[in-house]
């Protein structure tokens, strides 16, 4: 295969993958279609691991990038990852031209050891899910993307509307900037910090210390079927390919490439002039030819034992992670009671969600959801849900409510944590329950109507009695009642609302509101003036 | 099922429709006063005219009740620039009757642009997201038909502040431009009981040209839905009553909660025909209280009785 096409086939499929989901997490007008966001969400490692692992879906995507990690390489870390595919942005725009030292540096085996196995760690512990929303590269692309990217780039269109409209052409229209809070902000813009002085330290230095699924499939690549290694024969060691390499991976002393970081950008096999750089079928060769000087320890040959230490580790990762939810698999169903005071849950998690333990254990906090939302109830957490929860959405309802006939966030979310209802059910599940406080209703304290909470209710389980003289007062009937938030949005006292919503820890189902067909008032004929 | 494509549809549809703002401008430096001043129909010291119409299509019904005041051409003139305002309020379909109906609001445009509109334009400050309740209640649909822009409610920048000179409780407000700027303003809601106001109808609508509200609901909803009326009454008042939510509104839950009564009433006088439309909910006028307080401030005639009411019947 030309060398030259392997690279540019790279950067045209990193270049869709990208720009696409990007698009998708800083769509801030709904002009993106979800499903785009959806299955590039859905090809992601981590995400197709969780859904595989929790059950929620038979999503084989993890399942492909292993092999082809085993068969070629991690081209997962240049081609699909999109904090793979951002730094190799950054390094683009960082790049000074030969410059750079860039020199073969060992690896940092303990460092990578460690994260990953923390990650399954804490997958066995029970914390799976906080672990992966920390680590999994995606669901931090996302966080960046959504939470940083997304409303600079609606303050962009807003200056671009303000501008056009002096000049009397509007074909645009302003679009409020959703910002997470301070707090919630923390996390994605220490990681964007980070990842600028890692990619200016080291080029990939993140995906080959921190990130445990370039750790997890190094491990994999390290034993690839095809690898790509060095032509000693036609090697006139220019060293060409070491200013090429974004992951410090080629050893040209010893002639040999650790491909266990290389990220198979294949830069190096554009820049060699001798077409030195090639892939090699390894598992036959390995057996008469040496392999190379730094992976013969680490490596073993292709033989049946080393393919039964691959899938029992594979098997053991998915095993420990799914642990958590066989423990809470007795409460996964929505029609648990929900009527126990232990249900109420201070952070109210989305209708799909089925209990606040199932999202916390699914959720890798990738923020698509977010992204997704129109009305920007969802919202990043910060310390709402716990420390473990920290960066998982909730909903907000002091900036918006839940659309009664939405259900965005169950279409786009990739890795089962919120599950995509249909309509009828999306209206009677029930994420929480109002609380009316009549002493600080502005019917009671002002003698004036009001029922902005009645007025929003989807499902009119807020309604209003008569009260005083010629007034109505609000009433809950919490059968109906389906936690939406619409009642607490709309409550107009400050600073304390009149009307709230507890949030279930296990959610349930409202009753429908059936009721038969209305009748005229006065029927007729004839006009009642 | 209204889908991320349709909004791309429709955002398309929106950027393509709004150039009028560039009019805004010139026409705001060469404002006239806002009144009733294009409203012949009711000239001072007459009594209000009302239309009644029952028993026929919202549009047919619409035709019978202009022609009855002249046509739209009493109100609008050749050149003006028009807001058309319903009840956007809801993300909610058309069979819903939480939003006025598309149908109407489509034939108030035509005759609009028949009568020689320069543009029409219409918006509301909805309580669901804006676009979908632009979208789902059929008023994009209306706008891409008949070449009216729909413009953003839920745009701040687009409101400016201004006095309300005789309102008790409302002061100030930041009304949106298109009400401040247009030549021509016509009030098109639907009909419904409202579990806060006890109906909403053609004051009520009006809640949708302010940005806060809250301010209206915290402070003394009825008094504020009358006051804003001694800053601005529309042109024209066309009310929806064809199918009238008569409980859980003003969302309503289900097709259940309409009944049919195929009735269009339109009056300039915007407290005569709220006065009609509570009798059509079965409520005495002077028991829905903004009707009562906005009677009593001089706003317009919540006695029937003074009113000259021209019925018809279409079937």
């Amino acid at each position: 295969m030309p060398p030259k096409f392997l690279k540019w086939l790279r950067v045209f499929i990193a270049a869709v993958v990208f720009a696409a989901l990007t698009a998708a997490f800083v769509d801030f007008r709904g002009l993106v279609p979800w499903q785009i966001g959806h299955a590039l969400a859905e090809i992601q490692f981590v995400p197709s691991l969780v859904a595989l692992i929790t059950g929620a879906s038979l999503s084989l995507a993890c399942i492909i990038i292993a092999v082809i990690t085993l068969a070629a390489g991690r081209i997962y870390c240049s081609a699909i990852c999109p904090l793979g595919i951002f730094q190799d942005v950054v390094i683009h725009l960082t790049k000074r031209p030969k410059s750079r030292p860039a020199p073969y540096t060992h690896p940092h085996t303990w460092l990578r050891q460690t994260f990953l196995w923390a990650t399954v760690a804490a997958g066995v512990a029970g914390f799976g899910g906080f672990a992966l929303s920390l680590l999994d590269p995606y669901s931090n692309f996302g966080r960046m993307a959504s939470d940083i990217f997304r409303p600079l780039v609606t303050m962009v269109n807003n200056t671009i509307v303000s501008s056009v409209d002096k000049l009397g052409w509007h074909g645009l229209f302003r679009v409020e900037p959703h910002w997470a809070s301070f707090g919630a902000l923390h996390q994605p813009l220490i990681l964007l910090g980070l990842l600028v002085v890692l990619v200016v330290l080291g080029g990939r230095l993140y995906c080959n210390t921190l990130c445990p699924v370039g750790t997890l499939l190094g491990w994999l690549s390290q034993r690839a079927a095809f690898r790509l290694q060095i032509d000693q024969g036609a090697c006139r060691k220019c060293a060409a390919c070491l200013r090429a390499c974004k992951a410090q991976c080629i050893d040209l002393r010893a002639g040999a490439i650790d491909f266990s970081r290389c990220v198979a950008c294949y830069n190096c096999m554009d820049v060699c002039d001798e077409h030195g750089i090639n892939y090699r079928f390894a598992w036959a060769r390995e057996k008469t030819i040496p392999a190379p000087a730094s992976q013969t320890a680490s490596d073993g040959v292709a033989d049946p034992q080393r393919r039964a230490f691959l899938s029992k580790s594979i098997l053991g990762i998915a095993g420990v992670t799914g642990f958590s939810r066989v423990l809470l698999a007795a409460e996964r169903s929505p029609t648990g009671s929900f009527e126990t005071p232990r249900n109420f849950s201070p952070v109210i998690c989305p209708p799909g969600a089925v209990s606040v333990e199932r999202f916390l254990d699914r959720c890798t906090a990738c923020h698509l959801c977010i992204s997704e939302c129109p009305t920007g109830v969802l919202q990043p957490s910060f310390g709402e849900y716990g420390f473990i929860g920290i960066m998982k959405p909730r909903m907000d309802y002091r900036i918006a409510f839940c659309n009664y006939d939405c259900r965005h966030c169950g279409e786009v979310c990739p890795d089962g944590a919120i599950d995509l209802l249909d309509l009828a059910a999306k209206h009677l599940v029930k994420i929480g329950e109002a609380q009316f406080n009549r002493d600080k209703c502005v019917v009671v304290t002002n003698g004036t109507d009001c029922a902005a909470c009645s007025e929003h209710c989807p499902t009119k389980a807020v309604s209003t009695i008569p009260y005083g003289e010629n007034l109505r007062l609000p009433s809950v009937n919490n059968k109906l009642c389906i936690g939406c938030g619409a009642c607490e949005y709309a409550c107009p006292v400050k600073p304390d609302k009149a009307i709230k919503v507890i949030g279930l820890r296990q959610h349930g189902w409202a009753k429908k509101n059936i009721e038969p067909k209305a009748t005229l008032p006065k029927s007729n004929g004839d006009f009642p003036f | 099922m209204k889908t991320r494509r349709d909004f791309l549809k429709a955002g398309l549809a929106l950027g393509a429709s709004l150039p009028v703002f560039a009019n805004l401008e010139k026409l705001f430096a060469a404002d006239v006063p806002a009144t009733n001043s294009a409203a012949p129909a009711a000239p001072a010291g007459a009594k209000s005219v009302l239309v009644a119409v029952r028993d026929g299509g919202r549009a047919a019904m619409l035709d019978k009740a202009m022609s009855a005041l002249g046509g739209m051409e009493t109100f609008v003139k050749k050149g003006q620039t028009v807001l058309v305002k319903p009840n956007i309020g809801w993300d909610t379909p058309p069979e819903r009757g939480a939003d006025t109906h598309p149908e109407l609001v489509k034939r108030v445009v035509e005759m609009c642009f028949a009568a020689g509109a320069k543009s029409v334009s219409m918006f509301d400050n909805p309580c669901d997201q804006w676009q979908r309740c632009y979208s789902h209640s059929g008023m994009e649909k209306v706008a891409q038909d008949t070449g009216a822009t729909l413009v953003n409610g839920k745009d701040e920048t687009l409101y400016r502040e201004v006095e309300i000179p005789g309102g008790r409780k409302l002061h100030t407000a930041e009304v949106h431009s298109l009400v401040l700027d247009s030549d021509v303003f016509i009030n098109v809601p639907v009909l419904k009981h409202h579990s806060g106001s006890v109906m909403t109808g053609c004051m009520k609508n009006l809640m949708g040209i302010i940005w806060d509200r809250g301010f209206y609901h915290r402070t003394d909803l009825h008094q504020c839905i009358a006051d804003i009326l001694t800053f601005k009454k529309p042109t024209l008042n066309i009310l929806d009553a064809y199918a009238p939510m008569v409980r859980n509104g003003p969302r309503g839950v289900s097709v259940d909660d309409l009944v049919t009564m195929r009735t269009l009433l339109v009056s300039t006088d915007i407290v005569a025909i709220d006065a009609a439309g509570a009798k059509l909910l079965d409520h005495q006028p002077s028991d829905v209280r903004h009707i009562a307080i906005a009677a009593e401030m001089g706003l317009g005639t919540m006695d029937l009785e003074q009113v000259d009411i021209r019925r018809f019947k279409l079937a």
